[in-house]
């Protein structure tokens, strides 16, 4: 039965999602940065110009620095975003010159944009500043200390920025997502093409058209329109069997009946009643004749049948074989032969299997070597032990089967070459359909007095499958 | 689910002030005279019968220390002192109003949708009608300059200014005057030779003017001047013809605001059409808010005074005012101005300031 499991769009679909959401949330972390990175630079050139216009308005009066702080300086500091905004000017010692800073700059801080500018990041009361400090060495005429100036501003602009940017690499990101998508799409229609005109061609053929596909299909899909071909290659054996075992058996059937109606309108035209009643005894003989034919037709078409599961038990195949035997040597089609067992195993070996089909099994291959073989020969049934298989064997002394006949004995209708029996060339073909139900196997070949010896080897029910 | 909850949310905020069962006090620091705002008080009461207003009344320094008092902070503040206001603001003693009113605010009389410059009165020159008798009254800062300089005697003792020490909104305008020139400190000069009075609040300046001790008054707010005309006919109010400051009135919630509701809908109504309605029909504080007519707003300001008005610009250069070394300098270079021509320093030679201010104002 098969079953649907998704559909191959729905697995390449979620693949590209997988990779792509994987991808893209490496590639959105990273644009999130560079965004950040890039409003950072964005903004700090404005601190460092700010700062800068602060410097320009230093000047020295009696020893003592003086700063008219320029609006310019306070308006680049507030950006456009308005920002809120500090600024400090502090001496050598660190003394405010003048400033909106209430927050002491750390003397650690001091130092180090003593030796280069600096950009800091800081918290305050709650709100997130970025700082620049800049030392500058302006000349006096009586004291050349240094000024430093420190700008500062709030971040609302940088994140503001920040998302922008990163809502732009997003849009892209998205965009490039949609048509790699649509595309993908494209790609896979195209890329099932061939699959959907197997389908097509499939759904088109006639129930009973078995001849092999004619498609162009990828290299991919060679091997499932192979396996297809191979399949209806099959399936047309089969059919061409089922219809020869028709044409055969109905065949079979029409022998009979045509000497059963020879006979009876031989009779009809007589008057005399010895020839009634001869001819009574063969329609009576003709008639259980061709009932037993029936019966092993039918039996045959039961065992083919695949779909009808019997019941099998565990069963003890030497006790089996051995009543099988005895039940056979007592009949009356066996007075004229000699049916014997060989040395049986002592305890009792256990296989998986339907009684009666074994016992039809046993029953065939017995009646068989009756018929096959001229009055007086020896028919031998044993049973070994292998390590893994139960092998059960049927051997005659009779006159045995040429090699290229041997492969053909368990066809239907196949009487070995011989036209001289009652038989009707099924007991061999049934046996092999039941050597299958049991997945055992059946191997037929010479025996060393040179009769045939059919071997058929059951698969050993373990230890654990006993218990 | 969210948006219906956010929807209920706001629903109750609007609906708050009405259904509250008590009425929800609001306290305003201002530096506003209550008299000129009162039309526009009493809108907002109506409007809100459930907010119990406390209006106080206050001059802009003043009004600057409350806003730093930890323990009892109002509000709303409202403040002609600009740079104070702004430096406040920067400080993050505010906090942002989120409104329709507020985000549509015309940008240039808003910082960080925080503060509001919700009114636009320019600053004028008033004098008395007695000034008329004795000299052209002055129509542009030039003007006065050449008076002071020829009617000295005259007008000794009888022309009046804000006192940028002691008044947060001269110094902004005495600031604002030397941006745009350095014959500011000549006028300065001639106002101190005139034995200029230094007041703290234009009122006192009108009242100066109606009582006969002043004859002309530099530097006053417009929307005072123009309310106190209406009832004084001896006073007449001059648009300088040459250039005219404006100032903006601006107000923001304070950050610690007990009643942060109540704040937001004073504030919201005086972004409002309502609000600006009211002050351009009934106070003489001028609407800023495009669209409102009456008779006093910015447009109709504009139309009269043409390019020649200079609002002080309502962002972060305000702050370079108010930084203490660049005040310090300037209040002494305003004291050593002031007092150059009567008081001449020893350093300077008496006759040397003379053909300087000769010079300057033959310019």
């Amino acid at each position: 039965m098969i079953q649907v499991e998704g559909s191959l769009k729905a697995r390449l679909a979620v693949w590209l999602v997988v990779t792509v959401s994987a991808l893209g949330v490496l590639l959105l972390v990273e644009a999130y940065f560079s965004s950040q990175r890039a409003a950072e630079r964005a903004y700090d050139s404005q601190l460092e110009a700010a700062a800068l216009t602060i410097a320009e308005a230093v000047q020295w009066e009696a020893g003592q620095p003086v700063v008219e702080i320029p609006s310019a300086a306070l308006q680049i500091l507030a950006t456009r975003h308005q920002e809120r905004v500090f600024y400090a000017v502090l001496d050598a010692e660190g003394d405010t010159i003048s400033g909106n800073l209430d927050m002491a700059i750390p003397p650690r801080w001091r130092h180090q944009v003593a030796t280069q500018p600096a950009w800091f990041n800081e918290t305050y009361r709650g709100t997130p500043w970025r700082l620049y400090g800049r030392e500058l060495d302006s000349a006096g005429w009586e004291t050349q200390d240094p000024v430093q100036i420190w700008v500062g501003h709030t971040m609302s602009g940088r994140d503001a920025l920040t998302e922008a940017l990163f809502e732009q690499a997003v849009t892209r990101f998205v965009i490039m997502v949609l048509v790699a998508g649509i595309l993908m799409l494209l790609a896979m229609r195209v890329a099932l093409a061939p699959m959907r005109r197997l389908r097509h061609q499939l759904r088109q053929r006639d129930a009973d058209d078995m001849r092999p596909l004619e498609a162009r299909v990828p290299e991919e899909m060679r091997e499932m329109a192979e396996t297809l071909d191979s399949l209806f290659t099959r399936q047309r054996e089969s059919r061409d069997a089922l219809l020869r075992f028709t044409a055969d058996a109905s065949h079979q059937l029409k022998t009979p009946l045509a000497g059963l109606q020879t006979t009876s309108e031989l009779a009809l035209k007589s008057e005399n009643p010895e020839a009634w009643r001869q001819a009574l005894a063969d329609v009576h003989g003709s008639a259980g004749r061709t009932s037993r034919l029936a019966g092993q037709l039918l039996s045959l078409a039961r065992l083919r049948h695949a779909e009808e599961q019997g019941t099998a038990t565990r069963l003890d195949a030497v006790s089996l074989l051995r009543e099988t035997a005895f039940d056979w040597a007592q009949r009356d089609a066996a007075q004229g032969h000699d049916i014997g067992l060989a040395a049986l195993p002592e305890a009792p070996q256990y296989i998986c299997g339907e009684a009666w089909a074994l016992q039809e099994l046993l029953g065939n291959l017995i009646d068989n070597a009756l018929r096959y073989t001229p009055p007086g020969s020896v028919i031998t049934l044993g049973a070994v032990c292998h390590a893994q298989t139960l092998e059960w064997y049927v051997e005659d002394d009779g006159p045995g089967v040429s090699a290229e006949v041997m492969a053909r004995l368990h066809r239907p209708f196949e009487r070995g070459g011989r036209q001289d029996t009652e038989g009707s060339g099924l007991g061999l073909a049934i046996v092999d359909s039941i050597v299958r139900r049991h997945e055992a196997r059946m191997q037929v070949e010479s025996a060393e007095k040179g009769g045939l010896r059919i071997r058929l080897l059951f698969p050993c029910l373990t230890r654990h499958e006993e218990g | 689910m969210s948006i219906r909850r956010v929807a209920l949310v706001w629903l109750l905020g609007a609906l708050a002030p009405s259904l509250a069962w008590g009425a929800t006090p609001l306290i305003v620091e201002a530096a506003l005279d209550r008299q000129v705002a009162a039309p526009l008080l009493d809108a907002f009461e109506a409007a809100y019968p459930n907010i119990q207003l406390t209006f106080r009344d206050h001059s802009t320094l003043e009004v600057d220390a409350r806003v730093a008092n930890e323990d009892n902070p109002p509000d709303v503040v409202i403040s002609s002192a600009m740079p104070w206001q702004m430096a406040r603001v920067n400080e993050g003693y505010a906090q942002p109003l989120e409104s329709p009113a507020a985000r549509a605010w015309p940008q240039w009389a808003k910082w960080r949708n925080e503060v509001f410059g919700f009114t636009f009165e320019p600053i004028v020159m008033a004098y008395r009608l007695d000034l008329a008798r004795y000299m052209l009254p002055p129509k542009t800062h030039a003007d006065l300059h050449t008076l002071l300089r020829r009617h000295r005697e005259t007008l000794r003792g009888k022309v009046t200014t804000y006192s940028p020490l002691r008044s947060g909104v001269g110094y902004s305008l005495f600031q604002q005057d030397a941006r745009y020139t350095t014959r500011f400190w000549d006028l300065v000069a001639a106002m101190g030779a005139a034995d200029t009075h230094l007041e703290a609040n234009t009122r006192s300046m009108l009242e100066g003017l109606s009582d006969g001790r002043y004859w002309l008054g530099y530097n006053l707010l417009g929307s005072y001047a123009m309310h106190w005309a209406q009832t004084h006919p001896e006073v007449i109010v001059q648009i300088p013809q040459d250039y005219s400051l404006v100032m903006m009135r601006m107000a923001f919630i304070h950050r610690d605001a007990p009643h942060p509701a109540a704040a937001r809908a004073f504030l919201d109504f005086l972004l409002s059409q309502e609000g600006q309605r009211v002050i351009a029909g009934e106070t003489p504080l001028f609407s800023v808010r495009p669209g409102v007519i009456g008779p006093y707003t910015a447009q109709r300001l504009r139309d009269q005074a043409g390019d020649r008005l200079y609002p002080i610009p309502l962002n972060a250069s305000l702050l370079a005012f108010v930084d203490p070394a660049r005040r310090a300098a300037f209040l002494e270079r305003w004291q050593r101005e002031f007092h150059r021509l009567s008081h001449p320093a020893p350093a300077q030679t008496p006759a040397a300031t003379e053909p300087r201010i000769d010079k300057s104002s033959q310019r």
